[in-house]
């Protein structure tokens, strides 16, 4: 059984309550109702059961040890034995705290009063503290007054709410003011005095302004007419007329505007005084009847004509959506091509190495990490391109980020594949007149056509060159071909290589016709000068026969039949091909170079004889090609797989250069 | 913090509440409404219907007027047009209202309470009529706020307040439209109110705590064109339905749905008059009413073809009669309030003339917006309080929101319905309740004085 300590602490009773009380308490708690809440007490452990068994306290009393503050004591008695270190409960739920009892309870009165803004000087009755200070021989009085009802009882002017009086501002004129300046055929004085009227009672609603005007000159006067107004209104006077709510409005503003105008000349008034008159000045009736008009169709429309805006609006939507998107994508597509995106986090960290000395700190630094880690752990780098090396260094920040942002791009476009529209089947036609063209496989980078049909212009030596050059002029070819396309690139291409075939049946020719003479020479001096009548077909035919032997079996019959066709061109420049003779003249090439030109691309196999002849002129010829590699970025299109890094390309050529 | 509840007083200035013990007097066709105002619901309901004996002598009160003695004629003093028609019943059974539950039976004017006029003639009566002048009158202390029809005729205003000034000797007294105050009820100051009571339904266009006059509308199709329609569907169904009121039966038992009942009746020596059985008989049609009458919520009309049939696949609502007659009730139960809204669907009565198609509601309330200028249109159909004992009939608000969507599709349409009982049969008299125990008030009351110096005609003035 709980002590009578428990109890008192499980009902929130101070321990220090007098003596009489803790016992009353202690006597009651079992079976009582409701316990009171305790005053000021800290822990207040009642709760609003019915009856409490005494077994129960005994429960509760360890119950009420662990269970915090207004939390009930249901939900107190789920946490078992261990709570939880933190309880969140509402601070409302915790017993008021009991009424501080000062003395007996207050006396409340009917306090008569009267509200300063009725003129009437109506009394009504609210209920009122009775005023304290009173004095006991007064309440006596008071209780033989409250049952009598006199007359002399104190009357309270109660003013709290003579705020909600209030007078809207009414426009006055005087009589000659009305005749000077407010006449109107339309409105009588009477009509017009009653509108005024009318908008102050329903203090300028309009709507129910209009809704109660009802102006009836003969019928009955207004109520407040007075005697003057109702003989007028006896008169035959403007019969009745049904007034817009435009109308009043009209007549009611002009009245206002005129008025405002006479009281504060125009150019006195403030910016807010004008612009109420301005506003006065330009409501347009007719205006506002046709915005009313609409208004009202607005509203009459029927379900289907609602349906279908909304159904036109649901479209516009749609649409306006599909153009964000196509917006969307297109400024994606952009940013691909031109700069890296914005967006990425990639983009994010590069924007520190824009600069060009950030970027040469950044290399700077992981080519020491680069170094050191190579030192420690052998050197060993794997097969991936993982360590840097001095000739990686990029010298302009541009480059470097276009470098890195093709790779974005390239991992972007690996990461979409199936984002993309399905390929749509052009017929040949089609792809010749968009100009596609599909490739096996792209290199990628821009390149540009005209960087193409440059490099084709290029032979090893500057002799050739500046003979392809010389035919090509000669041909009417211009130096810049305008519109570059793809087949102008393949027609250039076959005219190059044909001039290069030319070219080098010309100089095989030469060589023949040299060696003709000479050994005509020879045998006229064995001959001893006799039979100077040489036969022409002598003469023909071993020209015809040394190429059959020295050209590849590969040369086919248009390439000869070109030959013949621009003989005449060779004998243009018969001086020139003699000069190229003598350099002719080293016959044996080393293969390897050859081999190495070949896999750079760019020409066929019949030429590698005659640019083996001019390979050993110099290095300029090939830190040339270097250069023009580097330019150009990306090969020539001919389907010779390049490396991705032209830096690594150029560099590895450079190297072989240098090897040879 | 003091999170409010019913027991907390609000804080001083939080509303403009100053009560002066003013009563709220709320009457309608079914019932009178009567209470002191700050109050939330009043405390007298009384029915308006009275009995009058063979010998004129009234009896007001649910247990009068219900006990079947015999000569007694059930009356009502409402007329046929939804104004007061006796006038001098009409403030007898008020102040029967007021007196009995309010304020209490004052001492004295016994000519005037109607309690005594059996016997008004006896001589000790005149003498006491002498002293008369001095005596108080019911409502000496309190203010009154009365409710009135949206389309009451100007006498019947001034009526009211020579019946309170007069009469009951009130100090002050107001007199306001029950549309305002049901919109006040809602907390709304305008909006466009759709009452529909007993014996009228009414749309009352208010703007700012003013009726717009031209747009109110009134029409009879309200409770009691129900009750008609379902004496109609009794009538015409084979077998006919019976309609026995209680006080007829002894001892019922129970019976299978449709057979007829096996009950004993009650025989009386002078049998209730048949005004009485007819009230009685209301009585259960407002049960009836309460528990098995639907409206067809919409989509369209109930008898377009289709919904008939949709309506014959959900389950039927079953009905005992006080004589155990039963049945469970199928589509039959939208057809009688199906008239409320589609006059051609109304059955045809022999006792009211069929209803005019303007006299539906949604017909109602394209002519209440008609009459209302166009800028306020939109705003008054956001704020549609629907209030009246009869749109407690199931599924009402959703019929009556479908077909405003329906009138007016393209602006936002908001049914206020408040969803308990009370509030929507008594919205006029919170309404009153909370206007007449606003401080901001005390300054509107037209008091005794302004009476006396202008008259009744002062209430077209002050009331507006
Ligand atoms: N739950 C309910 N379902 C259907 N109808 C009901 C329900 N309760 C009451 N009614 C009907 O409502 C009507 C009473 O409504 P209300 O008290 O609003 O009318 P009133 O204000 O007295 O009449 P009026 O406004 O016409 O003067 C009665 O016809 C009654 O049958
Ligand atoms: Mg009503």
């Amino acid at each position: 059984m709980a002590s009578g300590r428990d109890v008192r602490d499980m009902l929130g009773l101070p321990a220090a309550a007098g003596g009489g009380d803790a016992p009353k308490a202690v006597g009651a708690a079992p079976n009582q109702k409701r316990p009171k809440p305790a005053a000021g007490s800290r822990k207040i452990r009642t709760s609003g059961t019915s009856y409490v068994f005494p077994w129960e306290l005994v429960k509760r009393s360890r119950l009420t040890l662990i269970r915090p503050e207004g939390v009930a004591r249901e939900v107190a008695a789920l946490y078992g034995e261990r709570p939880p270190p933190v309880a969140v409960y509402e601070e409302k739920k915790a017993y008021r705290a009991k009424r501080q009892s000062t003395g007996p309870a207050k006396k409340w009165i009917q306090q008569p009063f009267t509200n300063p803004v009725r003129a009437d000087g109506l009394v009504l009755k609210h209920w009122r503290r009775k005023p304290t200070m009173a004095p006991p021989v007064q309440e006596t009085e008071d209780a033989s007054m409250q049952e009598g009802d006199t007359t002399d009882t104190y009357i309270e002017s109660c003013a709290d709410f003579a705020k909600y009086d209030i007078k809207v501002y009414m426009p006055t004129f005087t009589d000659e003011e009305y005749a000077a300046y407010l006449r109107s055929d339309d409105w009588s004085r009477e009509e017009t005095d009653y509108l005024l009227e009318v908008v102050r009672d329903y203090s300028y609603r309009w709507a129910v302004i209009w809704d109660r005007y009802d102006y009836a000159p003969r019928q009955h006067a207004p109520e407040t007419a007075n005697s003057e107004d109702q003989a007028l209104a006896s008169m035959p006077f403007a019969p009745s007329k049904n007034r817009s709510v435009e109308d009043l409005k009209a007549r009611f503003y002009d009245i206002s505007a005129k008025l405002m105008k006479q009281r504060i000349p125009e150019v006195q008034m403030d910016a807010d005084q004008y612009s109420t008159y301005e506003m006065l000045t330009k409501f347009d009736p007719v205006m506002e009847r046709n915005r009313k008009m609409l208004a009202t169709a607005l509203i009459n429309r029927t379900m289907d004509e609602v349906k279908e805006e909304e159904f036109l609006l649901t479209e516009l939507q749609r649409i306006n959506m599909a153009a964000n998107r196509l917006d969307a994508e297109r400024e994606e597509l952009r940013s691909r091509l031109d700069a890296p995106p914005q967006n990425q986090s990639v983009s994010a960290g590069l924007q520190a190495f824009t600069s060009s000395q950030a970027l040469q700190a950044l290399f700077q630094q992981l080519f020491q990490q680069d170094r050191s880690k190579k030192r420690a752990s052998g050197g060993n780098t794997g097969p991936g391109r993982l360590s840097l090396s001095a000739n990686d260094m990029v010298h302009t920040p541009g480059s470097a980020q276009q470098q890195l942002s093709a790779a974005n791009r390239r991992q972007s476009m690996a990461q979409q594949p199936t984002a993309q529209t399905p390929v749509k089947q052009l017929s040949p036609h089609q792809e010749h007149r968009f100009n596609v063209s599909t490739h096996d496989r792209l290199t990628s980078g821009v390149t540009f056509g005209s960087d193409k049909l440059l490099k084709m212009r290029q032979a090893k030596s500057n002799v050739q060159t500046q003979k392809i050059g010389n035919m090509l002029a000669t041909l009417g070819v211009s130096e810049v071909i305008s519109i570059p396309t793809s087949k102008v690139g393949e027609v250039f291409e076959t005219l190059v290589t044909k001039i290069s075939r030319l070219l080098d049946v010309r100089k095989v020719r030469e060589k023949e016709e040299g060696e003709c003479k000479v050994l005509l020479a020879m045998k006229e001096r064995r001959s001893g000068g006799g039979g100077g009548g040489g036969n022409a077909g002598d003469e023909t035919r071993p020209k015809q026969e040394i190429p059959d032997s020295q050209e590849t079996p590969d040369a086919d019959a248009p390439g000869e039949e070109e030959e013949e066709d621009e003989d005449d061109v060779n004998k243009n420049y018969g001086d020139d091909a003699e000069g190229e003779v003598d350099e002719n003249d080293n016959p044996d090439e080393p293969g390897d170079d050859a081999e190495g030109e070949e896999d750079e691309g760019g020409f066929n196999g019949e030429e590698m004889d005659d640019d083996g002849d001019v390979d050993a002129e110099g290095e300029d010829e090939s830190s040339k090609q270097q250069s023009r590699a580097t330019s150009q970025g990306v090969g020539t299109g001919q389907g010779h797989k390049r490396s991705a890094s032209v830096f690594s390309q150029g560099s590895a050529q450079s190297s072989k250069r240098v090897r040879k | 913090m003091n999170i409010p509840n019913p027991s907390t007083a609000p804080a001083a200035g939080e509303y403009a509440g100053d009560e002066v013990s003013a009563i709220v007097l709320d009457p309608g066709y079914s019932t009178i409404r009567a209470g002191f105002a700050g109050e939330d619901v009043p405390k007298s309901v009384c029915p308006s219907f009275y009995g009058q004996s063979d010998s004129g002598e009234y009896h007001f009160g649910e247990n009068a007027i219900h006990a079947p003695v015999g000569g007694l004629d059930i009356k009502n003093y409402w007329g046929a047009d939804g104004i007061v028609e006796d006038w001098d019943t009409a403030a007898k059974l008020w102040e029967y209202a007021i007196t009995t539950r309010l304020t209490g039976a004052r001492p004295g004017d016994p000519s005037r309470n109607g309690l005594n006029d059996g016997n008004a003639n006896g001589e000790n009566m005149d003498v006491e009529m002498e002293g008369l002048e001095n005596n108080e009158k019911p409502l000496d202390d309190s203010p009154l706020l009365v409710t009135e029809p949206g389309w009451n005729s100007a006498k019947a205003r001034e009526k009211y307040i020579e019946i309170a000034m007069e009469d009951w000797g009130t100090p002050a007294f107001f007199l306001q439209k029950t549309g305002v105050l049901a919109a006040f009820a809602s907390g709304k100051a305008s909006g466009i109110i759709i009452d529909v009571g007993a014996s009228h339904t009414s749309v009352t266009p208010v703007l700012d705590g003013m009726v717009l006059r031209k747009g109110v509308q009134n029409s009879p199709l309200a409770g009691n064109f129900v009750s008609d329609q379902i004496r109609t569907s009794f009538k015409q169904s084979t077998p006919e339905i019976p309609l026995t009121p209680h006080y007829l039966i002894k001892a019922k038992f129970p019976v299978d749905a449709g057979a007829p009942s096996q009950a004993t009746y009650r025989e009386f020596k002078t049998p209730p008059t048949d005004s009485f059985r007819l009230n009685e008989e209301e009585r259960i049609l407002t049960e009836f009413k309460e528990s098995v009458v639907e409206v067809w919520p919409g989509p369209g009309r109930f008898n377009n073809g289709t919904n008939e049939e949709l309506a014959k696949n959900t389950p039927g609502r079953p009905y005992e009669m006080p004589d155990g007659w039963n049945q469970v009730f199928g589509p039959e139960r939208f057809r009688v309030a199906e008239g409320l809204f589609d006059a051609s669907a109304a059955l045809p009565s022999d006792t009211a003339p069929a209803p005019k198609p303007e006299q539906t509601i949604p017909r109602l309330v394209q002519a209440a917006i008609q009459q209302v200028d166009a800028d306020q249109r939109p705003m008054l159909l956001s704020n549609i309080v629907v209030t009246g004992g009869s749109t407690l009939l199931y599924k009402f608000s959703e019929r009556l929101n479908y077909e405003i969507n329906a009138i007016y599709p393209s602006t936002r349409n908001k049914l206020i319905a408040p969803g308990s009982v009370v509030e929507r049969k008594y919205a006029a008299w919170i309404g009153g309740s909370i206007l007449a125990s606003l401080g901001s008030f005390h300054q509107l009351w037209i008091s005794k004085k302004e009476y006396e110096e202008h008259g009744a005609g002062i209430v077209e003035k002050r009331c507006r």
